[in-house]
């Protein structure tokens, strides 16, 4: 029995051991402590500078009003008064309009035919606007489209009322009419829906995610060119050994992160007042298997990366096709299937979306406990895989030394 | 160049690095939005009322393209547990009573929620749920008017006074894919230039080979460099074509104006981002530090050009930023040929900023020059 406590403790001593040696390695390495601390804090901030406001608003619009009734004037005005845009230009035709907006000065146009009020005017006629947008964003059309969609109902029901009333309803029957179902739309989670809320949280996980793959990628190929040894505990033989190596630096990796984890996922919604509605147990909890899955994921990446150098100048792409593949920003049920599987074997995806259920919508660790539960079982697999291409690598070099050796005699 | 050539093909690294990294990206882009616009977004129904009408609204609604309702509930807090777990978009609520009050004109609301969480599917579901309101109420008002005894097209005129014919101008489609891989995947290449740049020219450097190189071009560094970087440009610029024909040719996304004047300005591009490296490498001549910066620098690019979240909604220090981006330049670019079909003159002001790039490369030479002489930075 006691032997066999002090096997234990003889283990816990070499994997404090890899641990310390490998805290001392980042620290010292200045290229990996500007990915690890500098990129890892300043990446946020300079995020939220890019998307400080969260609403479109203003987007220059172009009127071609051919009418030139009360009414167009009517709507133009109440259309003007909504934030996301503003009439910019009065143009006299459509060429004229056109023109500003292949000059990019306009991104939207808005034109009234010639017959707009008399239409109106006539109980049985229709009349209709048109309405241009630039599609060289997708946020202008949805600040054009949505601003004005609202202002043609509201128009739309006044001219209901007006005709029921003409018919001889009364206006009380008319106005219930009108608003027969009437309905309240609620943004649930992100009251202001801006563009910021959205994405900045997505963001700050990758951040976390590429920063970890990145760094340990550096450091992995620094210790290739540097021919040390990073899979051989000195005076032990391979085998488990590969355990207590892989144990304890991804146990250095982890301290550092926890803290830096800690700052992005839960101070800094609250500093940016980005959503964050989450308890703050559930996702310090939920940050250890995200952390662990992506530190043993990087750990197996890093294995197939010979320079330091390198390993950026290939992954840094990468950070594109995590984004898009973990469904934040194009929804997952369009992505085709053999993407969306292979997209459960990076961390991200399930540590993205896992954080954005919790920390922007409020969902509990239970709720969101698919996630929870995938990042567990990712934490295992790279483990495990980890140790196991830590082994293939050790027994790799041995038997090339052993070679050379021989060639030497 | 001829040593260049041989280096390349000696190390995967370069070849693995642009030409894989690129083909896999366009694919990737390309067969992740293949369908350009996001349908059948699936929300949740809570039906509290229980009635015909509140179950043909469902079928109603289920037969649009945009929305699919995969949750049929009478329970408003399941409902927003499937949207905090991210299965459903939107939420549609049918109040208890709802036919009821409907027929008494009592005015029953309906309720609905969408998450802006997730901006496309919450959005897509948010217009199809708009929609349906305003048929629903339509449709009332039609059945109404039809019992006083009115002919079809009368009530027709009377429900829909008003409506806006909506244009989207190149895009017509509304395809998410058009605006979105038209400029991620000449920014991936010029990630590509700018790393492999900073890369070849560093190599030199912390390998101590930089005077070998230099004396291979006979001492003359301006040689010595264009020899470098011409196999990469080449090479670049046939990836550049091969995505841009596969985009514009076989993906059938639209170019209204010409398209040899946007191949120009991806060549300019691809050069302004190896400039940018040569500028990097030249300003800190130890490759590590290089490498990372450059990788800091030129992830912002995509950002700041401006192509999800538009630079003039930025604020003004922001705005001012995003010219230091040549894939903002790209981008202006880009929109002025393939979507609005602008006259040239109103892409020089970007193909020229392209070229001050250039000069920057111009501007530290003397400097990396020197440290290719002396190798007198250090490697670490």
């Amino acid at each position: 029995m006691l032997h066999f406590l002090n096997h234990i403790w003889l283990q816990l001593k070499e994997t404090g051991w890899v641990f310390t040696i490998e805290l001392k390695r980042i620290f010292r390495d200045p290229g990996v402590m500007v990915i690890f601390i500098l990129a890892t804090l300043a990446y946020p901030f300079l995020y939220k500078a890019i998307y400080w406001r969260e609403q479109i608003t203003d987007i220059p619009i172009a009127v071609v009003d051919l009418s030139r009734s009360q009414e167009s004037r009517e709507f133009l005005h109440r259309w003007n008064a909504a934030p996301d845009i503003k009439l910019a230009y009065t143009c006299a035709s459509m060429g004229e309009a056109e023109q500003l907006l292949r000059d990019q000065k306009v991104h939207g146009i808005i034109y009234f035919p010639h017959d707009y009020a008399a239409q109106l005017a006539d109980p049985l006629g229709q009349a209709h606007i048109s309405l241009y947008c630039d599609m060289s964003s997708f946020l202008y059309m949805k600040g054009i489209y949505l601003s004005c969609n609202q202002v043609m109902l509201e128009s739309m029901r006044n001219i209901q009322i007006d005709r029921y009333e003409q018919m001889g309803m009364d206006q009380e029957f008319a106005w219930a009419l009108v608003q027969d179902a009437p309905y309240s739309e609620t943004a649930l989670f992100t009251p202001t829906g801006g563009y910021g809320s959205f994405l900045i949280p997505a963001v700050l996980v990758l951040i976390l995610h590429q920063t970890l793959l990145f760094g340990i990628c550096m450091l992995g190929g620094t210790a290739r060119e540097e021919n040390k040894q990073l899979f051989r505990i000195p005076g032990r033989r391979r085998g488990w050994s590969a355990l207590r190596i892989v144990l304890g630096r991804a146990a250095a990796y982890f301290v550092i992160y926890y803290a830096l984890a800690a700052i992005l996922m839960i101070a800094l919604p609250r500093l940016f007042n980005l959503p964050h509605i989450g308890a703050v147990g559930d996702l310090l909890r939920f940050i250890v298997p995200y952390l662990l899955a992506t530190i043993f994921f990087s750990m197996c990446v890093s294995v197939f990366i010979r320079n330091r150098e390198s390993g950026l100048v290939l992954l840094i792409s990468s950070s594109l096709i995590f984004l898009f593949m973990a469904g934040i920003s194009w929804p997952k049920e369009m992505i085709p299937e053999a993407w969306r599987y292979l997209s459960y074997a990076i961390p991200y995806t399930a540590g993205a979306n896992g954080f954005i259920h919790i920390s922007s919508m409020g969902a509990s660790l239970w709720t969101t406990r698919m996630e929870y539960d995938t990042l567990w079982m990712l934490t295992g697999v790279y483990f495990i895989l980890a140790c196991c291409l830590l082994f293939i690598i050790g027994w790799l070099h041995e038997r090339t030394e052993h070679q050379q050796s021989h060639a030497h005699n | 160049m001829q040593r260049e050539v041989h280096q390349m093909f000696a190390r995967p690294l370069y070849m693995f690095a642009s030409v894989g990294v690129m083909l896999l990206s366009t694919f990737f882009f390309l067969t992740l939005m293949r369908r350009g616009s996001a349908e059948k977004m699936p929300i949740a129904f809570v039906d509290l009322d229980q009635t015909s009408i509140s179950r043909r609204l469902c079928h109603e609604m289920q037969a649009t393209p945009s929305v699919d309702i995969c949750l049929i509930t009478s329970s408003y807090p399941e409902a927003r547990e499937a949207m905090q777990q991210g299965h459903v978009y939107g939420i549609f609520v049918i109040p208890d009573g709802f036919y009821d009050d409907l027929v008494a004109f009592k005015r029953p609301k309906m309720d609905f929620y969408v998450t802006n969480a997730y901006t496309v599917g919450g959005n897509t579901a948010y217009k199809q749920m708009l929609t349906m309101v305003n048929l629903t109420s339509g449709a009332f008002q039609r059945e109404v008017l039809r019992k006083k005894g009115l002919p079809d097209d009368v009530i027709m005129h009377r429900i829909q006074p008003l409506t806006i014919e909506g244009h989207m101008i190149a895009n017509p489609w509304g395809n998410y894919s058009v605006y979105l891989v038209s400029t991620i995947l000449p920014g991936i290449l010029g990630l590509i230039c700018i790393m492999l740049t900073i890369f070849a020219i560093g190599y030199e450097l912390k390998m101590r080979t930089s005077r070998e190189w230099l004396r291979t071009a006979g001492g003359n560094y301006t040689v010595a460099m264009i020899g470098k970087l011409i196999p990469y440009t080449i090479i670049y610029l046939v990836l550049g074509i091969g995505c841009h024909l596969i985009l514009y040719r076989f993906a059938g996304f639209p170019v209204y104006g010409s398209h040899s004047r946007l191949l120009f300005g991806l060549l300019l591009f691809i050069m302004a981002m190896e400039a940018m490296g040569i500028f990097l490498i030249g300003c800190l001549p130890t490759l590590r530090d290089a490498i990372s910066i450059g990788a800091l620098y030129s992830m912002l690019g995509f950002s700041l050009s401006g192509f999800t979240y538009p630079v003039m909604n930025m604020l003004p220090p922001v705005q001012a930023l995003s010219y230091l981006e040549p894939l903002r330049h790209y981008y202006l670019i880009y929109v002025n040929e393939a979507l609005m079909c602008a006259p040239t003159i109103n892409s020089l002001a970007p193909a020229l900023s392209l070229c001050a790039f250039m000069l920057l490369s111009l501007a530290i030479a003397p400097r990396l020059h020197k440290a290719l002489i002396y190798q007198n930075y250090p490697l670490k």
